[in-house]
């Protein structure tokens, strides 16, 4: 049974994100998981509060609540959440609420990766999904807000599965797998070498590894610099500067990451080395400011050479791909929302007995299938009669019950019986 | 019968078409229209074109290929088939919508050039003679392939050497497995078409008392089978690399596709049933 969900469904969100403020504001109002259950058992403990669900990551803080009084558990959670760590959060445009059909399409949203600063990124998924885990430890969701988690996970999934928004590289690491990718069947067992130790030959190695490179040579100027670079990775093996030149013949895959302040490979060297490797394909990524690749090389055939600003279109062409799939990651939460909505608009007490009716009769229909041919026939009118008395007595209290007691506040007993006489099958 | 191959001719290129647009939507959209609908679709078309030629064999009782008409569907079947081998043995699809694009072309020239049925001709129900042209038109198919993927491979190739990325980036296989297939489709192209020119200089004057080797067909044959042959050369001794052998593949396609229309049609002296 549909419902207004903007009127009825009883969500608060109160959050804070990286549009309405600032990495330092962000770090102030950000909890980790110990606060993270601290928060949510002093919220919960409210009576203002019957449901709290809590998402704290690097870009964003919001509070989930299925409010007993909306007005209270708004200053509640604004109090106790944002302002006791930052008060200026109460400046204008420093935060949102939002409320029903909004705040749940905005968990939906985040989930599939649509509301992060970078579009469509992987992590979030996982970070709503261990927000629900807590919450659940902690018993601080219930029927309303557990429900809503699963459908935020389930479009989060689909938008990933079924759509571009998640595909592509956005950070150079994935830009040299997605370049390798497209040239080598699989980056398992393929030469990598590593010109460089520092922050970005380490971030990229890591990429590597991660998308399942097993073997890294590291070539530094510094010996010491790349010890530690291969006490970091266990893959790692190193060499002396020196030697690069002869790595070159054997390597797929060359990370040029260093200070230099020339080239470390003209194209002569290159040359050189393609020629001993019989023209086999080499992929170079030049990370190095100013570039450690004489940009020539990339004439010779078979060299795929890339630095900061092709890696750069890579990215951008992603972002150009993923924008595009907004559409239909909007599509999937609309069908999201409209299956909550179906659930919410259930946890009526009407259409919830007459599904309890309906299972009682369905399961009365198979047992007297079964049986009613060890009765003779004159007995089969009453064998009907009795056991549809027998139903209708057994159910008639409960059904009672729920009529005279359930209402939009108190939907936990209605989600029970759904749950313990698996109604949701039958819906 | 006659039914089943009138009918062919319209729903061949019709089925070839449907799943073409299938595969695309895989290729540029992700998904097909269907779960699994492209695979079943082509092996629908593929059914479709075995009793298409059963039929052809059955009422001219002689090789279905005694027409441009009828080798150009010929081919075609060959094209889909090597390509559904392919799909199936790789488990990669990605190449689908080129390769079944190919075989919609084919078989659309194939239904246009239909004709009235052929005459029944004695050389067309000699077994060796069967096999010869059986051999040919596979390894034209072949090659045909194999010049589909040498364009994807160049493609490819250019994008990456460029560093500007289109819409076809990250959605073929990498140049390894372009080039992999191929090589793989030269390969076969090269022993079928082998055989095929053992076959018609062995047993040609046995067959056809006409045939002579200046035949302007059998020498445009001849420097297709040796551009190949220099190029698998090339290849083994690994002086050549994936963007070569795309470039040999195109090079040897557009010999073939010469020797196939513009000798058939302007210059050949009695190899002209081909």
């Amino acid at each position: 049974m549909p419902a207004d969900l903007q009127r009825d469904l009883p969500i608060l969100l109160v959050g804070v994100d990286h549009r309405c403020a600032e990495l330092e504001l962000r770090e102030r109002v950000s909890y980790d998981q110990a606060a993270s259950e601290e928060l949510l058992v002093r919220l919960i403990a409210k009576s203002e509060i019957k449901e709290a669900l809590l998402l704290s990551t690097c870009n964003r803080t919001e509070i989930y609540l299925r409010p007993e009084n909306e007005d209270t558990a708004f200053q509640l959670a604004l109090d106790l959440v944002f302002l006791a760590k930052a008060p200026e959060i109460s400046e204008e445009g420093r935060f949102y609420v939002k409320r029903g059909e909004e705040a749940a399409r905005h968990l939906l949203s985040v989930a599939a990766g649509l509301e992060s600063m970078v579009l469509g990124e992987p992590e979030i998924l996982g970070q709503v999904k261990q927000a629900a885990n807590m919450a659940d430890a902690l018993s601080s969701t219930g029927a309303v807000l557990r429900r809503l988690v699963r459908s935020a996970i389930a479009a989060g999934g689909r938008a990933r599965r079924e759509t571009a928004i998640a595909e592509g590289p956005v950070s150079f690491g994935y830009s040299a797998v997605e370049l390798a990718n497209n040239i080598f069947v699989e980056l398992a067992g393929r030469s990598i070498l590593m010109l460089g130790a520092g922050e970005t030959a380490t971030a990229v190695s890591r990429s590597l590894l991660e998308r399942g490179a097993t073997e890294i040579r590291v070539a530094n100027r510094s010996a010491e610099r790349a010890r530690r670079f291969c006490e970091e990775f266990p893959e790692a093996t190193s060499l002396p500067f020196e030697d690069r030149m002869d790595a070159l013949i054997d390597a797929d895959l060359v990370v040029a990451a260093t200070s230099a302040p020339e080239a470390i490979l003209t194209r002569d060297d290159l040359a050189r080395a393609m020629h001993k490797r019989r023209n086999r394909p080499l992929l170079i990524v030049d990370l190095g400011v100013p570039r450690d690749v004489d940009p020539r090389a990339g004439e010779l055939p078979n060299l795929f050479l890339h630095n900061v600003d092709s890696l750069n279109e890579l990215i951008q062409h992603t972002l150009r791909k993923r924008k595009a799939a907004i559409p239909a990651v909007s599509r999937i939460l609309d069908e999201e929302i409209e299956r909550f909505g179906i659930w919410f608009g259930s946890l009526a007490a009407a259409p919830v007995v007459a599904l309890l009716h309906r299972r009682a009769e369905q399961i009365r229909r198979q047992e007297l299938a079964s049986l009613r041919h060890r009765f003779p026939e004159s007995l089969h009118e009453d064998l009907e009669t009795l056991t549809k008395s027998i139903v209708r007595k057994v159910l008639h209290h409960p059904s009672s019950r729920l009529r005279e007691t359930v209402d939009a506040e108190n939907l936990e007993q209605l989600a029970a019986v759904r749950d313990l006489f698996q109604l949701d099958d039958e819906a | 019968m006659t039914g089943l191959i009138k009918a062919s001719v319209v729903l061949l290129p019709l089925a070839y078409l449907l799943v073409a647009i299938d595969y695309g939507a895989l290729f540029f959209g992700g998904r097909s229209l269907r779960p699994g609908s492209a695979s079943l679709g082509l092996r629908l078309a593929l059914a479709l074109h075995v009793a298409y030629l059963i039929a052809l064999t059955l009422q001219s009782r002689q090789l279905p290929a005694a027409t441009m008409s009828q080798a150009l569907s010929f081919v075609a079947f060959s094209i889909v088939t090597v390509y559904a081998f392919v799909e199936w043995h790789s488990k990669e699809s990605s190449t689908g919508f080129w390769m079944v694009s190919l075989g919609f072309v084919f078989s659309l020239l194939s239904s246009l050039m239909f004709g009235p049925e052929p005459t029944e001709r004695v050389l067309f129900a000699n077994p060796i003679f069967a096999i010869h042209v059986s051999l040919a038109l596979m390894g034209y198919a072949a090659f045909a392939v194999a010049a589909s993927y040498g364009f994807l491979f160049l493609r490819l190739y250019r994008e990456l050497k460029a560093g500007r990325f289109s819409l076809f980036f990250g959605k073929l296989p990498p140049l390894e497995v372009l080039e992999k297939m191929m090589s793989g489709a030269l390969l076969f192209g090269f022993v079928a078409l082998t055989g095929a020119v053992v076959i018609g200089l062995g047993w040609a004057q046995d067959v056809d008392p006409n045939a002579r080797i200046t035949d302007p067909k059998i020498i445009t044959t001849l420097a297709t089978w040796l551009l190949y042959a220099a190029a698998l050369l090339l290849r083994r001794l690994r002086r050549w690399q994936g963007r070569e052998m795309a470039i040999a593949s195109l090079a040897g396609l557009a010999t073939i596709l010469f020797s196939f229309f513009a000798v058939n049609l302007w210059f050949s002296d009695f190899h002209t049933f081909l």
